[in-house]
């Protein structure tokens, strides 16, 4: 039954990528499909040989804390749906309903504002360290390493890993976004 | 063979590159895309239904299309981060080596290559489209609705090839990984904010927060947005002689000022656009059965609408029986109690429930009955 319905799900993808290319390359509007596999490559290359090599050279060399890194995600979700409108702030082709915002005051006040709520959430974590000992998540991430690490884990308000580079487990960026 | 770079054994390192992660991402990127196709697909039957469909096409809720095309759109900018995170977790499999095992292996491998490429280009071109900003030498529309098939259907590849893993890691919840948490809790957060401050555009109840849409429904020309202003469209002015015109059985025609004296109807009806963004209006005018019927159409005619726009693609538009005969579609008039704006189709727009809206022509000239 399992397998009926694996092959099912497999002919019927392929049935719809068949239809889906059938039309492109037949449709009367589109008269340079070559130019759409060329942006496809590129929309490859550029997230997969460029933007998440980045992000993982950011995580393991440059980010540390959870917190720090949750809030980056954030900020690249924010910033890869708003920098199209900031880029086109009053470009509206004479329709000036369209991006009528100040888009760059305002994606810097959303990174502002998020960057707020993950300080205090950094606080709160630390706070908690101070408190009756690590929280259970900090135990958690701060599990299983030594005793010299978990207190500065704890000043650190969230810093599980003080080597950083050497234990390298959280080392690549986690990320939102492809930007 | 000595490997290098991403391709040595242990190059990537961080526990999160893992099934279980890449399920539960997977799961919700997976339902973004779903609900993004089917709206997609109900988009463009509505705009572009075969005719077989056209007569089908139901006229209510009259809020349909709001409700479809916003999601179309708050998940389509969702799908963004989802996707960013989904493509990370399983990064590492990229540098996987040997690079292909077998033919089938290889097969696979070119199949998650389109899907990516697909799903890349879908978002991108999506994401632009809301700014009406092209910089692409292919058309939006056809290329961003063939893109949507090959991407489910990649999709579709993609779950049946892994089913057996997906399965394996489906209810799994151990070992638990309290990175884990925080990467899935940090995603979802990032899909929160994108969504808060940017579906403003369509519901109303979160426009205060619309700081990065490329839209506010409450800003343009009589507080409603517009998609083709009147210079765009070269109908600023209209003709000093304008009537509308109205060809039927018995065919007549009918200055502003006639229209007007008209029984007058009242519709709450939405502007819906198929870039995403919506805005509701008070709208009154003729209603389009009562002018058919004057021609002499029997009821259950269909009617063909011309605008005054020397060019564009929706300069004809035809429109099926059920929504002729709706009683809340209207030839409008007025919006928000006032004569409309040149932008938003001075001297007679069409307003019809649940129609995206390049079809509520604007600048009507003529009406005919098919």
């Amino acid at each position: 039954m399992a397998a009926l319905l694996r092959g099912a799900v497999l002919l019927g993808g392929l049935v719809l990528m068949g239809y889906g290319l059938y039309g492109m390359l037949g449709d009367p509007f589109i008269t340079d499909p070559v130019s759409v596999l060329v942006w496809g490559a590129w929309a490859l290359v550029l997230h997969d040989g460029w933007w998440v090599p980045l992000l993982c050279l950011a995580g393991r060399y440059a980010v540390r804390g959870p917190v720090l890194r949750g809030w980056l995600i954030v900020a690249a979700a924010v910033t890869a749906v708003g920098l199209p409108a900031v880029l086109r702030t009053g470009d509206d082709n004479g329709n000036p309903s369209v991006l009528p915002l100040p888009y760059l005051r305002n994606l810097l006040l959303v990174l502002a504002a998020t960057a707020g709520l993950a300080l205090l959430l950094a606080l709160a974590r630390r706070w908690r360290g101070m408190g009756g000992g690590a929280g259970p998540h900090l135990r958690e991430v701060a599990g299983g390493i030594s005793a010299r690490a978990r207190r500065w884990a704890r000043w650190a308000g969230g810093r599980a890993r003080p080597q950083g580079r050497s234990s390298g487990r959280p080392g690549h960026g986690r990320r939102g976004s492809h930007g | 063979m000595l490997r290098r770079g991403p391709f040595r054994d242990g190059a990537f390192r961080s526990p999160l590159h893992e099934p279980r992660t890449t399920v539960v991402l997977g799961r919700w990127l997976g339902a973004a895309m779903l609900i993004c196709f089917l709206t997609g697909l109900f988009s463009h039957l509505l705009q572009d239904p075969p005719p077989w469909l056209a007569g089908w096409l139901p006229s209510r809720p009259a809020q349909g299309y709001r409700v479809t095309q916003g999601l179309h759109v708050i998940s389509g900018l969702a799908a963004i981060p989802l996707l960013g995170a989904k493509l990370w977790t399983v990064y590492p499999r990229l540098f996987e080596w040997p690079p292909a095992r077998s033919v089938l292996h290889a097969l696979e491998r070119l199949g998650i290559a389109v899907l990516v490429a697909a799903t890349l280009l879908e978002l991108f071109t999506g994401l632009l489209n809301t700014l009406q900003w092209y910089p692409w030498p292919f058309p939006f529309r056809q290329t961003h609705f063939w893109l949507g098939w090959l991407a489910v259907g990649g999709l579709l590849v993609h779950v049946a090839v892994k089913a057996p893993l997906i399965a394996r890691n489906w209810w799994r919840s151990g070992p638990a990984l309290a990175q884990r948490r925080a990467f899935l809790g940090a995603v979802g957060a990032a899909v929160g904010v994108v969504t808060l401050t940017t579906a403003g555009q369509s519901v109303p109840w979160l426009r205060p927060l619309d700081l990065l849409a490329p839209r506010r429904p409450d800003v343009g020309p009589q507080r409603l947005p517009v998609n083709r202003t009147a210079a765009q469209a070269g109908t600023q002015s209209t003709p000093p002689d304008w009537q509308l015109r109205v060809d039927g059985p018995r065919p007549y025609r009918l200055t502003l000022a006639e229209l007007m004296e008209l029984p007058q109807h009242e519709a709450e009806l939405p502007i819906s656009c198929v870039e995403g963004w919506s805005a509701s209006a008070r709208w009154s005018g003729v209603r389009v059965a009562d002018l058919l019927a004057r021609a002499g159409a029997h009821a259950g005619s269909a009617v063909k609408v011309t605008s005054l726009e020397a060019a564009g693609p929706y300069r004809i538009m035809e429109m099926p029986a059920q929504y002729a005969s709706d009683p809340l579609t209207l030839l409008a008039l007025r919006v928000n109690g006032e004569v409309l704006d040149a932008d938003h189709g001075f001297p007679a727009r069409i307003i019809a429930p649940n129609r995206p809206g390049v079809l509520q022509t604007k600048w009507v000239a003529r009406l005919e009955v098919l």
